[in-house]
């Protein structure tokens, strides 16, 4: 996946993004997560969080201080999602 | 007439992780015996719970297998026959004099070691005594560790659970589910390769053998446990860090740690707790037998504790270098290929282990009681948590779990290694630092 430029991400292509990934590296194949699941709902642990912190640092260049993991950035994909376009504006 | 077939299952990972350790101890027959206590709102029918056991031993054999190891070192595995030769592992069923009663019966379950090369590695226990005029119980499930995991354990209940109320119908839809996780698909030499790169890994983790609790101990004494009950108010502290993250938990039970070495005048050498991961995919029940975890081990010193924060910070980059390099997963890898090795050669490459040293201390989150088990062998549940025997060295263990709006801490520890007093310090310790308050 390409980061293209960070200044005109779409919040709802980035939300499916994370979404995908989520889905294809830790939900169980049949359980997988839509954009505004409650992810520690979902069974997301301490692990899969950092996961998901690895891939929005591969794939967004940068990682989420330790002040921005709030509940309203890492609730959900898509809150996950509107941080990183805020982040990147 | 012809011999039934043996069934195999053999051990893998972690399973063989914690029977080699448990070796360490060979000659002074320490238990390793986890329990896992469901409290009920009424009487539990004992002839349900064997109802349903009897029927999953149809799908599933290995409740009622054997432990076994070819000579001279084949590779570990449980054996059973078909269903005719099984017999259904016990339940049994001790009316108690009153609620100070239980907490004894359940540590001489910890304690009455379950020998699983001659008996049932798993076995069924209803506790009942009277209280304010109507009887409450109390489902208690003991297993030889190696066996299952806790999410094992919740696992087996719910699919028990589902055969008690699908009897007489078609369980599962007509299929079971998968009872064991599937075997690694990747090469050998990709493996083998990972393997030793773990292996690498581990032996430069720490410059020298841990210390614990329990290294000056001789002569280990009994499996004891206290488990509390707590409710939180708040979610996050500051609105930031989540009381529910692992490093943070680790962070407080380090600072209690710390406190107890302080006490003790023990040397400011590194800590190194294992932390398991466990490896199902979210959102599904997934494998009931097999412990299906890897390890991450965390490092710190207890001069390092007084700042929680800065030390969960700590934590959570360790833990965050450690997924990036692959090592959570080559740990997994490289405990499969222990199945290679003789018993006492097992944990050669875990550090310290020479010494019969292998951690400081345990500490785990074995997270949410399912919702999917409120209601069990018709009754309410009303709280449900583990406790898992320690090892005479680390000597003491913190584990946390929840059911429904209860946080449960509970502490294992060894006779000898470490008191009443220093364990009640600990808990209370733990509580102010997660900011709970006890339970109603």
């Amino acid at each position: 996946m390409s980061t293209g430029n960070l200044s005109r991400l779409d919040p709802e292509e980035v939300a499916r993004a994370v979404t995908e990934f989520i889905n294809a590296t830790i939900m169980a194949r049949s359980r997988p997560v839509r954009p505004d699941d409650d992810l520690e709902l979902a069974g997301l642990d301490s692990m899969a969080l950092l996961k998901v912190l690895l891939f929005i640092e591969a794939h967004y260049g940068f990682w989420m201080p330790d002040e921005d993991l709030v509940a309203d950035n890492i609730r959900t994909a898509r809150a996950f999602a509107n941080y990183i376009c805020r982040r990147s504006a | 007439m012809s011999t039934p077939r043996v069934r195999r299952l053999p051990l893998r990972g972690a399973d063989l992780v914690l029977v080699a350790m448990q070796a360490l101890w060979k000659r002074a027959g320490v238990s390793n015996n986890t329990v896992m206590v469901v409290q009920c709102d009424g009487p539990l029918d004992s002839s349900r719970v064997a109802r349903a056991l009897g029927r999953f031993l149809h799908f599933c054999p290995w409740p009622a297998a054997r432990l076994r190891r070819p000579f001279p070192w084949g590779a570990l595995h449980w054996a059973a026959r078909s269903r005719a030769t099984l017999t259904v592992p016990p339940v049994r069923h001790r009316c108690l004099g009153g609620p100070e009663a239980l907490h004894a019966a359940l540590e001489a379950e910890l304690n009455t070691a379950i020998d699983p090369r001659r008996e049932p590695p798993l076995r069924f226990s209803i506790l009942e005594w009277p209280s304010d005029g109507s009887p409450q119980s109390a489902l208690v499930l003991t297993w030889f560790h190696p066996l299952m995991d806790p999410r094992g354990g919740q696992n087996l209940l719910a699919h028990l659970a589902h055969l008690d109320e699908t009897d007489g119908r078609g369980p599962w839809g007509g299929a079971p589910p998968a009872f064991m996780a599937a075997p690694d698909p990747r090469p050998l030499k990709e493996r083998g390769r990972l393997g030793r790169r773990s292996q690498r890994y581990m032996r430069a983790l720490v410059p020298a053998s841990p210390v614990s609790p329990g290294t000056p101990l001789t002569t280990p004494g009994r499996v004891r446990f206290t488990q509390m009950s707590f409710v939180d108010d708040d979610y996050a502290i500051d609105g930031v860090r989540s009381t529910r993250e692992i490093c943070w938990r680790l962070a407080q039970v380090g600072r209690t740690m710390a406190d107890l070495w302080r006490r003790r005048g023990l040397p400011d050498l590194p800590f190194l707790v294992p932390v398991s991961v466990d490896l199902r995919p979210k959102g599904e029940p997934g494998a009931t037998f097999g412990n299906v975890l890897a390890f991450h081990f965390a490092r710190f010193k207890p001069s390092e504790t007084a700042d929680v924060a800065a030390l969960t910070r700590t934590l959570r980059d360790q833990m965050t270098e450690a997924l990036r390099d692959g090592q959570i997963d080559a740990s997994a890898v490289a405990m499969e290929f222990l199945k290679y090795r003789p018993l006492a050669l097992m944990l050669r490459d875990l550090p310290g282990t020479a010494t019969r040293e292998t951690f400081s201390f345990n500490c785990a989150d074995l997270a949410e009681f399912p919702p999917a088990l409120e209601k069990l062998f018709g009754r309410r549940v009303i709280n449900a948590y583990h406790a898992p025997s320690v090892l005479p060295r680390p000597g003491v263990g913190v584990f946390f779990n929840r059911c429904g709006i209860r946080n449960n801490l509970v502490v294992s520890w060894i006779e000898g290694a470490v008191n009443e007093e220093e364990v009640a310090r600990i808990t209370e310790g733990v509580r102010e630092g997660m900011g709970w308050r006890p339970a109603l």
